[in-house]
């Protein structure tokens, strides 16, 4: 198992640096200077000059590029030009609310769409299988940011059950951060007011933001489950007169959500780059919003970051899914 | 797995559920009479010796003190932390008697020496609120001759010296030196935090930058609260990021005003609530479309002429912004001192625009080609008014193609002649009341390479009226040298000026007492109650 994962971990590595390469020179090609963002709209050109100096933002490109990379290294990711704070620290304060989103509307897929890609597989042409079929396609249609708008028009406005946006009400109080989770803290704080308060305003985003992801895995887990359901050792246990409910949940299934598995991998980069869209409808105080920020104001270091950091979660998830895959099917294991 | 462990979690579940359905029926609620939920935008971050824009404005007025203040509508300069100044008689030596008895949010006393390391501060940042000064002011030349007393001696007599004053913020020493990092001035400290005597607080542990900010009220702020006997005890800004989010928050009480920027398609709706109302007020915001002087055929009279006859302004104002925009035909907000009102702008008159063209024509400009109008593609207002150019320009024979862009490339653009845009548009807000902050910054060549100069227009009769202008201090005297400058200018026709903004806010009815000024957009809250 262990030389299973180093053998993943050693193949992400030369993508992470493509990755790093790649994104500083396209964003190095943008004509766009972080000097003039970092002076301000009343600087005068000296005042610009000056920071550009300072910066090291008039030295050959190769020289900025190796000047980063030994700051990476000491993973110092450098000073926003927008923030003028450490973007370390900026990204540390934002990334567990983008975490707690995306794994909330993670777990929704999963815990939902997978049940449901079951029962359209066992009911295959009947009318829940076409009903979930129809979910199913209008799910992957539907434009995130209408289908926010929906729910907050019903549950928040005409309803009242859900607040509108944002993470907390300005009402309570915030706990102490310990790990920047608010959920998690809450509990550590033993705030169940501030819990309950957090985990309704994560409602509406993390159902946005589930819909897509939803929508693939009963796709591809009803895909699975029927051609499952063709094979030889369903038929033999039928015949040995196995359970239902042990046949389908234990055999049909694992045999069946080996693909479903590969697209919760995918479905993590699009969770988090969907989330931009989401955070920025729902107000939610991720790293969408402060990235949209960077990009508008040109500053090259958050962007860097945020790329990279975002490229290791993605490479980190998808080595999960790897050993994830490796325990439904151990051949595969065996054979890497 | 032991039944004990089981147990908890059930509890804790069950515990967390029925909190959650305890608060299920409350989302909706106002907020209480004491907290002001604001929808204004946040400063980048809330240093106000690094930042200088329109949102850094609600936390310098809200949480900082400075010198002297902007007041009223239209703006008064005003006595602030300062009870009176002198100027000597060639405008190079300003003095400023502070009041007494002022308190930093720390308790610390507010002296003249800490009004200097304030501007000393600034000016070795040398960041965007540094400006106006750096030019006129060495830090040595700002001193403290008595405890109360400030003096600053300018390089050169500069008569939006004084104009410039209220964007300096004073910040407590003691708490900027406590935090310092290798001689930083505590810039990354105070980019997180605060360090004023404003009227309220900021509270670092409510900050996450553009997210959220709370401010809670100063009840030693030096003016006291006898003014206002139920102010707001806490400012929530929670700035929304989606207009249909903004507007939905404002309709259901979680938020109690928007930010200055509503759209003129939600003013009925919004008007139509119970719940809230919409603030129209006439800011000095003027709408403008740079030509590129040094581009051809820009550097044709005759051609800039024709293209200031062909934009629809009155269609534009009327059909796209609603009428929620007032015609201002000059180069700064009709509404300041050194306007030459017999001045005539430019009318919506394609036959003349056609005119103009084929005298360019004759005289060799290339009106022919193609060109470009950038616009901030986030502002749906500028792209359709570049539309609106557009048509009619394709009805006198000339292509324009508009442009998508963001206002960080457009100002890096804008910092080299052969890099700017054939035609891009942008506002020009107040920085400071003074015709400096627009035909000043905007039409002297020494501007050249900031994004307010980039028509890149030299006139050398009119840089020698701006730069005397400048020398002068007083406003009588400033005025008629102004009023020629801008005659000068409009016969050049270096850009085409559109008009002077109005601003719409939307606000909770509950809201009282608001006092409204151009400078900041009404952010000040000291003033504020919120009815039950």
């Amino acid at each position: 198992m262990l030389r299973f994962v180093l053998r993943r971990v050693a193949l992400v590595l030369p993508s992470l640096a493509g990755l790093l390469v790649v994104t500083f020179l396209l964003i190095h090609a943008v004509p766009s200077d972080p000097a003039v963002a970092m002076a301000g709209d009343a600087a005068t050109p000296e005042q610009i000059e000056r920071l550009r100096k300072q910066y090291g933002l008039d030295r050959p490109i190769w020289e900025q590029f190796a000047v980063y990379l030994g700051k990476v290294a000491t993973l110092d990711l450098g000073e926003s030009a927008f923030t003028r704070r450490p973007v370390a620290r900026d990204i540390v304060q934002r990334l567990p609310a983008t975490l707690e989103l995306t794994f909330c509307a993670l777990a929704l897929s999963v815990f939902i769409g997978v049940p449901l890609g079951v029962m359209a597989g066992l009911k295959h042409n009947t009318w829940p299988d076409y009903l979930l079929r129809v979910f199913s396609v209008l799910g992957i249609a539907v434009a995130a940011f209408w289908f926010a708008i929906m729910l907050q028009l019903l549950f928040s406005m005409q309803l009242g059950w859900l607040p509108l946006r944002g993470e907390l009400d300005v009402s309570i109080a915030r706990p102490t951060r310990v790990t920047g989770f608010l959920l998690l803290d809450c509990l550590i704080a033993g705030r169940l007011d501030a819990f309950a308060d957090a985990a309704r305003h994560l409602v509406l985003p993390a159902v946005t933001l589930s819909l897509g992801g939803l929508a693939t895995i009963v796709r591809f887990t009803r895909a699975g489950v029927l051609d499952t359901l063709q094979h030889d050792f369903v038929f033999y246990e039928r015949a040995m007169g196995y359970r239902r409910l042990r046949l389908i949940w234990i055999y049909v299934l694992r045999n069946s959500v080996t693909a479903t598995v590969t697209q919760i991998g995918l479905l993590f980069g699009g969770l988090i780059a969907g989330g931009v869209v989401v955070e920025a409808i729902f107000d939610w105080p991720g790293i969408g919003s402060y990235t949209v920020q960077a990009i508008l104001t040109g500053d090259r270091q958050v962007m860097l970051a945020v790329t990279l950091l975002v490229g290791t979660v993605y490479a980190g998830v998808n080595i999960l899914v790897d050993v994830v895959h490796g325990l439904l099917d151990p051949r595969l294991m065996e054979r890497t | 797995m032991s039944r004990h462990g089981r147990l908890g979690r059930r509890e804790l579940g069950g515990l967390a559920i029925g909190a959650f359905a305890a608060g299920a029926l409350r989302s909706a609620q106002a907020a209480d009479a004491t907290t002001f939920v604001s929808g204004f935008g946040l400063p980048i971050n809330l240093d106000p010796h690094q930042i200088f824009d329109v949102p850094m404005q609600a936390v310098m007025l809200n949480a900082y003190d400075n010198l002297y203040r902007y007041q009223g509508d239209p703006p008064k300069i005003v006595p602030w932390l300062a009870e009176s100044h002198t100027v000597s008689a060639d405008g190079l030596t300003w003095e400023f008697k502070l009041r007494s008895g002022v308190k930093f949010h720390d308790g610390s006393p507010l002296t003249a020496d800490d009004v200097v390391y304030s501007f000393r501060r600034m000016l070795a940042l040398a960041l965007a609120p540094a400006g106006a000064f750096l030019k006129i002011l060495k830090p040595e030349g700002v001193t403290a001759p008595e405890p109360l007393v400030v003096r600053f001696k300018l390089e050169t007599s500069y008569a939006p010296f004084f104009a410039a004053i209220p964007s300096i913020s004073i910040v407590n020493p003691r708490q900027i030196k406590a935090n310092e990092k290798d001689g930083d001035w505590a810039k990354s400290w105070l980019a997180s935090n605060g360090a004023g005597s404003g009227s309220y607080r900021i509270v670092p542990a409510g900050y996450r930058p553009l997210e959220y900010l709370d401010m809670e009220i100063f009840d030693g702020h030096f003016l006291g609260w006898s003014d206002n006997p139920k102010p707001v005890r806490k400012i929530a800004c929670r700035p929304t990021k989606e207009s249909s989010t903004r507007l939905l928050a404002l309709l259901d009480g979680s938020l109690d005003c928007t930010d200055t920027n509503l759209p003129a398609d939600q003013v009925a709706q919004i008007n139509a609530s119970k719940i809230a109302y919409v603030q129209k007020d006439v800011v000095m915001r003027t709408f403008i479309i740079r030509m590129n002087n040094t581009k051809p055929p820009f550097d044709n009279l005759n051609a800039r002429r024709c293209f200031a006859h062909a934009f629809n302004y009155m269609g534009f104002i009327t059909d796209i912004l609603g009428g929620y925009a007032t015609r201002d035909p000059y180069p700064m907000p009709d509404t300041l001192w050194g306007i030459p009102k017999d001045a005539k702008g430019y009318d919506y008159d394609l036959a003349k625009a056609k005119e103009y063209m084929a005298k360019a024509v004759a005289e060799g400009a290339p009106m022919k080609r193609p060109f470009e109008l950038h616009v901030q593609s986030e502002n749906e207002q500028s792209v359709q008014g570049a539309q609106l150019f557009q048509s009619d320009l394709a009805q006198i024979g000339i292509n324009l193609k508009v442009v998508g862009n963001i206002w960080s490339n457009l100002t890096t653009a804008a910092a080299k002649p052969e890099t700017t845009p054939d035609m891009w548009v942008h506002w020009v807000s107040t920085y400071f009341v003074d015709p400096e902050n627009w035909v000043g910054q905007m039409y002297d060549s020494q501007f050249h390479g900031t994004w307010k100069a980039s028509a890149y227009y030299k006139n050398p009769e009119v840089d020698a009226l701006l730069r005397k202008a400048r020398a002068l201090t007083k406003q009588e005297e400033r005025a008629p040298l102004y009023e020629e400058a801008i005659r000068k200018i409009m016969a050049d026709s270096p850009d085409i000026w559109i008009y002077n903004s109005m601003q719409l806010q939307g606000l909770n009815k509950r809201i009282k007492g608001r006092r409204f000024c151009t400078v900041g957009q009404g952010a000040e809250m000291r003033w504020v109650t919120l009815a039950s």
